[in-house]
């Protein structure tokens, strides 16, 4: 457990970024957490706009992205990520309460790197967090340019 | 009426062409009466008919007997003009009878043109009603699938923060609940799951209805292996003795007949509980060669024959929810599975002495 990548949490509803992040902390996964709200905070942080012009140069380890957002929704978030050579390297797991087949074909049309299923169990959900948190925070080698926090 | 006017008219007025031009002609000295009555024969014929013809006829040998035959202007006909006037006769029959011929044909197939375009018109009008039908349809299906995305989508989030939540609170603050407190907390998370169970059956549902299904040959024989394995947590300790016979294959949907006979053998797992050895039979009844019949047998809680039509219905359920859980969506979505194969569902039941339950499917293509 010594180095942890830096988990962007792009998602809209207060009570799941609670959620996940009560997840993440059980697990002491949460010590590099980003929240974007919506779709635009999400690129403003990757392009390191307003709010987050003074960031660290560095790329988020993982992407915790929700689809249905106010403003810039999921699927939009991903594309542009997945456009830009700049940015398609970073890790992309979409984490939605949509067990729509459409929008997971589209999230895997357009390179998402996994796409998971919000479960409506609690017990579940805090597994499927963790393992994402211990899978793209600290098992899985970052492209390099992400940040890993020792 | 008129039309009658103007054939016979035609009849009586091509003949006295033929007059008019066989007596100039014949001032001339120049004999053309044989093919101009000949003529007037055939045009009547031809374009009138077979009754406006024979008029033609008639008048024509009348007119040829009276100015061209010797003795003139009698009706007489002297034995050595017999012959002559005969093969004017066969002449102007066989053409009447031509050009009758030729006119009931034509009848004919301007009735078929006509019917043909009434046909026509009544298949466009068919056609635009179908468009239009198609066109509701599909706006009622769009607006289906937007229902059922904001189920899957919407409803499902509030669930799970009422579960997390609550979760939470009986993990951080068990210690300041008392008993009472504790048991609401476990209702509170037994709904929530519960609410959770029924979204997702209901879309699993509602999917069936709206996916395309993907039809290959299936093997039944595995299908009922693998719906065994999936409810193999269920009879983990139980004594259950199963009898599985030999089982055809035939031709669907996989994932869909599988969640079938997931269904249907979950459920004889379910309601044989509560006996002490529980007893599932699985085998193809096959009387009728064009169709697969299988049958689910169980020596379960069964139910009353009295309820049978309820029992395939959407939230439908015969028992309690303490006895037996469930969402009572499972034999809804068997028959909704089942009749989009083309194939029926049924049930026959005894309180307290089993149930057994059918489906058909007609036998594959090719197998």
């Amino acid at each position: 457990m010594s180095t942890l990548g830096r988990i962007l949490l792009v998602e809209d509803d207060p009570k799941d970024v609670e959620l996940t992040l009560t997840a993440l902390e059980d697990y002491k996964l949460a010590n590099e957490v980003v929240v974007a709200h919506d779709g635009a905070e999400a690129l403003d942080y990757l392009y390191r706009r307003g709010n987050f012009a003074n960031r660290s140069t560095d790329n988020p380890a993982v992407l915790l992205l929700d689809l249905k957002l106010p403003k810039v929704d999921g699927l939009e978030v991903l594309q542009q990520i997945k456009d830009d050579a700049k940015l398609k390297l970073i890790p992309v797991v979409v984490l939605t309460s949509s067990h729509e087949e459409r929008d997971m074909v589209t999230s895997y049309k357009l390179g998402v790197n996994a796409y998971v299923v919000k479960p409506v169990d609690f017990h579940e959900f805090v597994n499927a967090v963790k393992e994402l948190g211990v899978f793209w925070a600290l098992v899985n080698e970052p492209p390099p340019g992400s940040v890993k926090k020792d | 009426m008129k039309s009658a006017f103007r054939r016979y008219g035609l009849a009586v007025f091509s003949v006295s062409v033929a007059l008019v031009i066989s007596l100039v002609m014949q001032r001339f000295n120049f004999r053309a009466e044989f093919t101009a009555f000949l003529l007037a024969v055939a045009v009547a014929a031809w374009y009138a008919g077979l009754g406006p013809g024979l008029v033609a006829l008639v008048l024509s040998s009348v007119l040829f007997d009276y100015f061209f035959l010797e003795p003139f202007y009698t009706l007489y006909v002297t034995a050595s003009d017999v012959p002559r006037f005969l093969v004017f006769l066969a002449f102007l029959s066989l053409l009447t009878w031509f050009g009758a011929v030729r006119r009931r044909v034509e009848q004919h197939l301007r009735q078929s043109r006509d019917d043909l375009e009434r046909e026509v018109m009544q298949r466009r009008a068919l056609n635009q009603e179908l468009a239009k039908r198609s066109g509701e349809l599909q706006a009622t299906n769009k607006e289906l699938e937007a229902f059922a995305y904001s189920v899957s989508h919407d409803l499902r989030a509030p669930i799970r923060h009422i579960a997390g939540f609550t979760e939470l609170l009986q993990k951080n603050s068990a210690s300041v609940l008392d008993e009472r407190a504790q048991r609401h907390i476990t209702m509170i998370l037994e709904s929530a799951k519960r609410m959770g169970n029924l979204i997702d059956d209901l879309l699993a549902f509602s999917r069936i209805g709206r996916a395309e299904a993907h039809k290959t040959i299936v093997s039944l024989q595995q299908l009922v292996q693998e719906a065994q394995s999936e409810v193999a947590q269920e009879v983990n300790g139980r004594n259950i003795n199963w009898k599985i016979g030999k089982l055809p294959s035939c031709y669907g949907d996989r994932s869909m007949l599988r969640l079938v006979l997931v269904n249907l053998v979950s459920n004889a797992v379910k309601f044989t509980r509560t006996r002490p050895r529980a007893e599932i039979e699985i085998e193809s009844t096959n009387h009728n060669p064009d169709q697969i019949v299988i049958s689910i047998r169980d020596n379960g809680v069964g139910f009353d024959m009295k309820y049978v039509n309820r029992l395939f219905g959407v939230f439908q359920r015969l028992h309690t929810s303490e006895a037996f859980e469930g969402t009572g969506i499972g034999l809804a979505t068997v028959q909704r599975i089942i009749h989009r194969h083309g194939g029926r569902v049924w049930a026959e039941g005894l309180v307290d002495g089993g149930a057994t339950f059918y489906f058909s499917l007609s036998k594959s293509e090719g197998v």
